[in-house]
């Protein structure tokens, strides 16, 4: 392009400009404190309408009050002084969307700050949105495959349900949640993983994992550092499900991860705080049940006459001490459709991922489980409960009848069969067939310390000598009797191998 | 509890004094004055007389306008721009207040309370660099 062009196209673009004469409102800044500004005059503004400032910041006002109005500065408050004049913009707090935001690195506002440049945005949505109605939503009926076996067997999670991921800190939550992410490959599921308040080099090692895993063709991560302000962590998963919805309104179906609410719930505390708004329980104001329940509410799966599409969320909330009745941790397991639990100790006894079975619960993923897990899972969870009845016995070793031994082997290998590697999601057939093996007592004369090498071998062998099993699985989600007695076969065969 | 504001006590004056002669608003000033001072609200004088003037202005259709522009405007552009106020704001009388801003470089800027029409080549300018830094 020479420079003829150049300045032939800017004549054009000049020409097309065409200023509109408008009466704009405007206020001027009284004080300016952590992030946040008093501006008077604004009259005429709506809650949380869309605000800027001279050097180019965006804020959002939040408190309205008679003569002034409480703004949160989205962004950098150092160059904003106290005379500085605001400008209404009549909006309200929308970020840009598009298909090429796909893969990208965002912030709250939708801004990219990956460096791959600018996104070319179809669209803009508001933040804030009222939940899909009752007409427009349909029952959680299919699943999402999570790729960890203690998941799928035992806590199903379905397409539009909420599931609460909680645990104290160094338990693996982020870890479920980013293996959730990269067992979507080829699922048709769209992921949005919102990061709120964590470390930038977390967000950067987490961003190169799912890179290196090929999930970021089909993620987006929006990030509020901890070295943003707090109106950004604020706003960051309204901005993240915002996305989601978009997604979703072309019938897609999306899985979003937060994480964590409770650090979301911190800033929003800080923000509630400077702004002079009563705290209450634990310094954190009266709304901030609502500030989580409007948010994991818009989750839902849509009927096909409104356009169908699904956003499933895991929220993750943090603990102390494994502390569940805090403030934050009950609220969000009453907004949410079950949980994830997640216990230091069992962490420790090298039982990763540490889920409590016993605490975890999922109340709407069971009719989402396709059929041959429903079958297997069935019989682990009677194995397992029983094994936790008696494992306090476990101790008095050879005073035990034989059915209790029997029962206390089948719960040890049961637990050793659901422990799973970081990063290595296993396929629905696969865990299928493991828990197949285990709770029909194919395992029940192996040593635990074979357990796993017997697990992987079965699998390989399984996968090429029961393809009948394999293919009904695939296309009606359950077995017949032709798939079973090959497959009977196919674990016998193998374990004449395998003891050999 | 219930906070008076400033623009309450400012609204109750304003009420009193209305439609008064000189000699009973004389005593209700001495009043005004003296129910500050026991309530600790004189510092906050200055405020109230601010918005004391607000109200009445607007009771009494009355707005102040202040023109920024280059340089001192003609008589003839100053009547069609208090008689176009007039018009929307729908007032009987306007005042106008002259401000000289070399920085806005040509047009003027209207103010009235918190509502700017920005008609200065400044304003253009920026909105030029906004236009078409966007689309490229």
């Amino acid at each position: 392009m020479n420079s003829n062009t150049i300045v032939e196209n800017l004549k054009k673009e000049i020409e097309n400009f065409s200023l509109q004469m408008k009466v704009e409102k405007v206020g001027k800044v009284v004080e300016v404190f952590d992030g946040i500004a008093k501006v008077s005059g604004l009259s005429d503004i709506k809650s949380s309408e869309m605000v800027t400032f001279p050097n180019g910041e965006t804020g959002v006002a939040l408190n309205l009050e008679e003569d002034a109005v409480g703004v949160i500065i989205l962004g950098d408050f150092s160059k904003i002084k106290e005379g500085d004049e605001v400008k209404a913009t009549g909006k309200i707090l929308e970020i840009p969307v598009g298909d090429s935001i796909l893969g990208r690195v965002v912030n709250a506002i939708g801004a990219p700050i990956d460096g791959k440049g600018a996104i070319k945005a179809s669209k803009t949505y508001p933040i804030e949105k009222v939940a899909p109605g009752v007409v427009t939503r349909q029952a959680v009926d299919q699943a999402v495959a999570t790729g960890i076996k203690v998941i799928d067997a035992i806590i199903p999670v379905g397409r539009g349900q909420r599931e609460l991921i909680i645990g104290d800190r160094q338990t693996g939550k982020t870890a479920i949640a980013i293996d959730a992410i990269l067992n979507q490959k080829g699922q048709n599921m769209i992921c949005v993983y919102v990061s709120i308040g964590q470390k930038d080099s977390k967000l950067r090692k987490l961003g190169a994992r799912l890179e290196a895993g090929g999930a970021m063709d089909y993620t987006v991560i929006v990030s509020a550092g901890a070295s943003e302000a707090a109106s950004m962590s604020y706003i960051a998963p309204y901005a993240g499900v915002s996305i989601a919805e978009y997604f979703m309104d072309q019938g897609k179906d999306v899985l979003i991860i937060y994480d964590d609410l409770s650090k979301h719930a911190v800033a929003y505390r800080e923000i509630s705080l400077l702004l002079r708004r009563p705290p209450g329980r634990e310094a954190y104001p009266g709304d901030v049940f609502y500030l989580h329940s409007r948010l994991l509410e818009r989750a839902c799966r849509r009927n096909a006459k409104y356009g169908g599409g699904s956003i499933t969320a895991l929220p993750i909330v943090e603990t102390q001490a494994g502390d569940v009745s805090a403030y934050i941790p009950t609220n969000v397991i009453s907004i949410t459709d079950g949980q994830i639990f997640l216990e230091t100790d069992l962490f420790y006894k090298g039982i990763r991922p540490a889920v409590n079975v016993g605490l975890s619960v999922s109340r709407v993923g069971s009719s989402a489980q396709i059929k041959g897990m429903k079958k297997v899972a069935g019989t682990l969870k009677l194995d397992l409960a029983q094994f936790r009845e008696l494992e306090a016995f476990a101790q008095f070793g050879s005073d035990l009848d034989e059915s209790t031994k029997k029962q206390l082997e089948r719960g040890k290998r049961a637990v050793e069969v659901l422990k799973q590697l970081q990063y290595s999601p296993i396929k629905i057939e696969n865990q299928i067939v493991t828990l197949y093996a285990l709770t029909k007592g194919y395992m029940d004369d192996v040593a635990i310390d074979k357990i796993k090498e017997f697990e992987n071998g079965l699998v390989e062998y399984c996968e090429r000598h029961a393809k009948v099993f394999y293919k009904e699985i695939k296309e009606s989600k359950m077995w017949t009797d032709k798939g079973e007695m090959e497959l009977k076969k196919a674990i016998a065969d193998f374990k004449v191998g395998f003891s050999k | 509890m219930s906070v008076t504001s400033n623009n309450d006590i400012a609204r109750a004056i304003y009420l009193m004094s209305k439609d008064k002669s000189s000699s009973e608003q004389k005593n209700i000033s001495e009043k005004v004055v003296k129910f500050l001072f026991k309530k600790r609200l004189l510092s906050k004088a200055p405020d109230i007389l601010l918005r004391l003037k607000k109200i009445i202005n607007g009771e009494e259709g009355r707005i102040e306008a202040k023109i920024s522009s280059v340089e001192a405007l003609s008589h003839q552009t100053k009547t069609s721009l208090e008689q176009a106020l007039k018009k929307r704001y729908s007032v009987k009388e306007v005042t106008l207040k002259e401000n000289i801003d070399k920085k806005l470089l040509g047009g003027i800027k209207i103010e009235v309370d918190d509502e700017v029409v920005d008609l200065s080549v400044k304003n253009k300018i920026n909105k030029l660099q906004e236009y078409l830094t966007k689309t490229v």
